[in-house]
């Protein structure tokens, strides 16, 4: 069971490092969209081979469902889709990789340095259940990391709000096409506009009426 | 306005007048009157609603089963009407409905007398276009004979487009199936159509303006009534004085018709024969020339026609004194055919070729029957020259007409040998 | 299935499998009913709406294939194998081909945790709702595959509002399951129907009510909004016609599946019912008890349990088919339900969509949510979690007062939004003809 474990581990951590390069090596911005998705799900497969199947399926519904759904959206109102033409390394490439693998070394070494690679034995049977059930999880949010979870609610409201700001038009500033029912109604306002300018009554009624079923006689 | 009705009855149902403001379609009572209005239709519609002034139960009618009954004045696709009785076609070839056809589909040749060349009142060919007809009924309003009609079945479906060019032969259909589709418009129109087409019969010689699908019928009639008439012509010339006793065509049937001019040519040939003299083969002549008149455009029909008028001349020949000279004129007729008859020019040639043979003969085998021959080699050849524009459709009255011929010409020869 | 394999194949024929082998078996059996029964309840589905919404419209149907037309999905599904399949010059080909599959798949994979009677269940995960919603929200990427691949504007418009759509609309479904959820106080849909037992009421709420399989979530107050809510969201989430905005034919031809032919045409189509199948089955399972109804429980009760290894394996086979008719026989009341709708309702405009969904469901359910918490806290807390107005109540009192208050909030609720918003309606129009009068 142990090499079946690791030999499907290794499968998925092969397929989420190939998404995730294909992520930003390809040139259209939609395929790079979809391979992260693949990447999403293979992390999600991560999870539930860690048996943490909640995690799984709320990685699924966050990020596949949600998350990735957004992105493509929001990558379907730019242009250039197809990314012809477009460079996708600048000519200092070589310095930008010294960087970053520098920066992933700072962040990696501590870690790797300290870490005591013996795997710790199996837990004996009978002790609890480690923190992955969506009880346990939520008990967690209200009580342990309550102030936490509220700040990542306020910031998450916080940006809610901002993007209706940057997204808002001025009512007056939209332009639109009218529907029938509108145009209808505009007419009318103009004809009650010059009724009350000039004192000639011309009635505005009969098109009301014409609206009405003809039935009622 | 502050009572108006929330619902308002009318003759046929009901009607909802939905009002956005009112509280009660607010809170969702609006979407619950519409469910409620289409289940009642759900509910009713095992029901089966054939009054049709009631909106709710079925109405579909399971098609290929179950037929309604067609209106009468419903218009498909147009018919051209032909008379039960004479077989003869309303239609006289006015081109009224050719000229009106918004898309025009209509097509039609007027046919000719053969003798004469004069147009007759009566049609030749005529054609509808279904594939484009878009069942104007225009023709059929404009027809002055009413023979122009639209019919009822709209099955028309095919996966031959050319299939949908339809000819007379399809487009025919005797008056009493438009008197049994539509009873009261045939009423209507019935005395002044019958009439009309009274008129017009007179005025079409033989078998013009007959429907096809009846020459057939008239044809076989006309074969043993023309037998009859032969043996009554061999056995006594008293024969002519009988045929011809009644005179009026519409009286007769067609095949009666038929009959009594075959007798009546029959008749004639017999009498030539009579009175030919030994040395006469000329008298042959006429009945080449009937023959001619009614072959038909089949070449194959005057082929045969065509030998047998030769064989008949080669006889007559035989019986007669040798010419060799008026040989080279036979032969010359001969070649000056083909010209005269494009349309069959391969059988024309034959004829010709083997009246021109029997000429020849006639003329190495006796000697004094020099210009009598050759017009008998000249009709010979002419006949089958004749023969395409005159023709009814058929090849078998061709054929009939070429026995006629053949029998004539025998009858002469035996006149000649007695 | 395993329990049965296991007892048929070491217990009654004695072959002494191993345990993986009996597993493989069990899986594969299992996923084949599975792919087999998914396609067999969309031929069923496309058979029954033309049939039911033809008698809504005073016609017959189709009734010539077959007795009564009943094969009338098979001569489909023959025409869509044999029609050309076309991939259009400018279409993203890859793309293009994988969005049916990426829309088919989720479908199926939904059907893997739809129990169908008591103890019928493919796998019984303990977050199965939280899957059956997860997995379903997939199918979002499909459409927006698809609807993109085609490169036509009206795939990628029909793609667009359809995932705006299925995003806007999974809040409130997810939001009235999460008040049933809270009261069950589990994920696994197993447990949502074993709550359900009882008459009228649940008997997990009120012990010592007689188990008729009847305790059905929606005859409480909590249970009913989030029905309705539910039942509205699933309408626009499976693109049913009152929100068939995302291939609203008469707008945008075909929305995202316009340039799909044959059988991949054939599989959005199956998709499409497969989803539709599973939201009136989920609507079932949640709220009406799915399985449950008179008699299945004690039927089961006689049959081999894991509680009662020793009873008669001929109830389990008699509980198992009741209970399967009670469950498809409320999917298809609910699929008659949905055509029903589309039989009577036009289609909403996009911004109404919206508004109706963020303005009206999901404050509806929100308040639903809070309804739920206080039925939990009426029926089932003590002092040892603050609630201390109902020590001392008998069950049926706190039963009372709990139905008693969250039917006076939802109702409240529900008046008071219908009022605020046909009054944002009307003040939203009436901004807009002073505009209209401004620019005139």
């Amino acid at each position: 069971m142990e090499v079946v474990v690791q030999v499907v581990f290794g499968l998925i951590a092969l397929f989420i490092l190939v998404a995730a390069a294909m992520v930003v090596s390809v040139r259209n911005v939609i395929h790079s969209a979809l391979w992260l998705i693949a990447c999403f799900f293979g992390v999600g497969a991560l999870y539930l081979l860690l048996q943490a199947e909640f995690l799984a399926v709320v990685q699924v519904l966050v990020y596949v469902g949600a998350v990735s759904v957004l992105i493509l959206f929001a990558i379907m109102l730019t242009r250039q889709i197809s990314g012809e033409g477009v460079r996708q390394l600048t000519s200092r490439w070589p310095v930008v990789l010294v960087v970053t693998v520098l920066l992933f070394a700072t962040v990696m070494a501590p870690t790797l340095i300290n870490q005591q690679w013996n795997v710790p034995p199996a837990p004996p049977l009978g002790t609890p259940e480690p923190i992955a059930g969506p009880a346990e999880l939520g008990r967690g949010f209200v009580n342990e990391f309550l102030i936490q979870f509220q700040v990542v609610g306020v910031l998450l409201t916080v940006a809610l709000i901002g993007a209706i700001v940057i997204a808002f038009e001025e009512r007056a500033r939209r332009r639109r096409v009218l529907t029938l029912a509108e145009e209808l109604e505009l007419k009318r306002l103009r004809e009650r506009a010059t009724q009350t300018e000039t004192p000639e009554p011309v009635e505005a009624e009969p098109v009301a009426r014409e609206t009405r079923p003809a039935s009622e006689g | 306005m502050t009572a108006s009705p929330f619902e308002i009855e009318i003759p046929r149902g009901r009607v909802i007048e939905v009002q956005r403001d009112d509280t009660r379609v607010r809170r969702g009572g609006g979407l619950l009157r519409g469910m409620a209005v289409v289940w009642k239709h759900w509910k009713e519609s095992f029901k089966l609603n054939r009054s049709y002034s009631q909106i709710h139960g079925t109405f579909t009618i399971e098609y290929p089963e179950e037929r309604p009954r067609i209106p009468e004045a419903y218009r498909n696709m147009p018919i051209l009407l032909y008379d039960d009785e004479t077989g003869h076609e309303l239609c006289t070839s006015c081109f009224q409905c050719e000229r009106i056809c918004p898309p025009q589909v209509i097509h039609m040749t007027q046919a000719k007398d053969p003798a004469t060349g004069k147009p007759v009142p009566a049609v030749a060919e005529f054609i509808i276009e279904y594939d484009a007809c878009m069942s104007c009924g225009f023709c059929a309003e404009v027809c002055p004979f009413d023979a122009i009609k639209m019919d009822h079945e709209f099955e028309l479906s095919t996966d031959d487009h050319t299939q949908l060019t339809v000819h007379k032969e399809q487009l025919l259909r005797p008056i009493s199936y438009y008197a049994k589709i539509a009873p009261t418009m045939w009423a209507e129109v019935r005395e002044s159509a019958l009439k009309k087409l009274q008129g017009n019969i007179r005025r079409r010689p033989d078998v013009i303006g007959l429907a096809p699908q009846l020459t057939e019928k008239i044809a076989a009639r006309r074969a043993e009534l023309a037998a009859q008439a032969a043996q009554a012509a061999a056995a006594a010339p008293v024969a002519p004085a009988a045929a011809p006793a009644p005179a009026e065509g519409r009286k007769l049937t067609p095949e009666e018709k038929a009959a009594k001019l075959a007798a009546i040519r029959a008749a004639k040939a017999a009498q030539a024969g009579e009175s030919a003299t030994p040395a006469e083969a000329a008298p042959a002549t006429p009945s080449p020339t009937p023959a001619g008149e009614a072959a038909p455009p089949a070449d194959k029909a005057a082929k045969l026609a065509a030998i047998r008028a030769a064989n008949a001349a080669k006889k007559a020949a035989a019986g007669e004194a040798p010419a060799t000279p008026p040989a080279a004129p036979d032969a010359s007729a001969a070649e000056t055919t083909p010209s005269a008859a494009p349309p069959s020019d391969k059988a024309a040639r034959l004829a010709a070729i083997r009246a021109a043979n029997a000429a020849k003969k006639a003329a190495a085998g006796e000697a004094p029957a020099t210009p009598p021959a050759t017009p008998a080699g000249g009709t010979a050849a002419d006949a089958p020259a004749d023969a395409p524009p005159a023709a009814p459709p058929s090849d078998k009255a061709a054929r009939l007409a070429a026995i006629r011929a053949a029998n004539a010409a025998k009858k002469q020869q035996s006149g000649d040998g007695s | 299935m395993y329990d049965m394999l296991a007892a048929l194949i070491n217990g009654a024929l004695g072959w002494g499998w191993p345990e993986w082998a009996l597993n493989l078996l069990s899986y594969i059996l299992i996923v084949t009913i599975v792919l087999v029964v998914a396609p067999l309840q969309m031929l069923f589905f496309t058979y029954y709406e033309r049939r039911v919404i033809a008698r809504m419209q005073d016609r017959v149907g189709p009734n010539r294939v077959g007795p009564e037309g009943i094969w009338q999905p098979i001569a489909d599904g023959v025409k869509m194998f044999t029609k050309e399949d076309i991939v259009p010059q400018a279409a993203d080909r890859i793309v293009h081909f994988l969005a049916p599959c990426v829309v088919v798949a989720p479908t199926v994979l939904m059907f893997a945790v739809v129990p169908w009677g008591p103890g019928m269940v493919p796998v019984d995960l303990p977050t199965g709702l939280l899957f059956f919603f997860a997995i379903s929200s997939i199918s979002a990427v499909g459409l927006m595959m698809a609807g993109w691949a085609s490169n036509n504007k009206f795939s990628l418009l029909g793609a667009m509002r359809a995932v705006a759509q299925m995003v806007s609309y999974e809040i409130p479904a997810v939001l009235s399951l999460i008040a049933i959820v809270m009261i069950v106080g589990s994920l696994s849909i197993n447990e949502i129907i074993a709550y359900q037992t009882g008459l009228i009421i649940s008997n997990r709420d009120l012990p010592g009510i007689p188990d008729l399989g009847l305790g059905w979530f929606v005859f409480t107050p909590v249970g009913f909004v989030a029905f309705i809510a539910f039942f509205i969201a699933a309408l626009a989430e499976g693109e049913r016609t009152p929100f068939d905005i995302p291939e609203a034919d008469s707008e945008i031809v075909a929305g995202y599946m316009t340039e799909y032919s044959g059988m991949k045409f054939g599989l959005f189509y199956l998709a499409q019912y497969v989803l539709n199948f599973l939201l009136c089955a989920i609507t079932a399972i949640i709220f009406f008890g799915g399985w449950q109804g008179p008699g299945v429980g004690w039927l089961y009760a006689q049959g081999i349990t894991p509680d009662n290894p020793n009873g008669n394996g001929l109830f389990n086979v008699l509980a198992g088919v009741l209970g399967v008719f009670y469950f498809l026989l409320k999917t298809y009341i609910f699929f008659f339900v949905m055509v029903w709708l589309r039989g009577a309702f036009p289609r909403l405009r996009i911004d109404q969509l919206m508004d109706f969904g963020w303005k009206f469901l999901i404050p509806l359910t929100l308040a639903n949510l809070f309804s739920a918490a206080l039925w939990v806290a009426f029926t089932r807390w003590g002092p040892a979690e603050g609630m201390l107005i109902t020590v001392g109540w008998s069950p049926v009192l706190r039963w009372l007062a709990a139905f008693v208050v969250t039917l006076a909030i939802n109702l409240g609720v529900y008046l008071w939004l219908t009022r605020v918003y046909a009054a944002s309606q009307a003040e939203r129009r009436r901004a807009e003809l002073e505009e209209l009068s401004a620019a005139a």
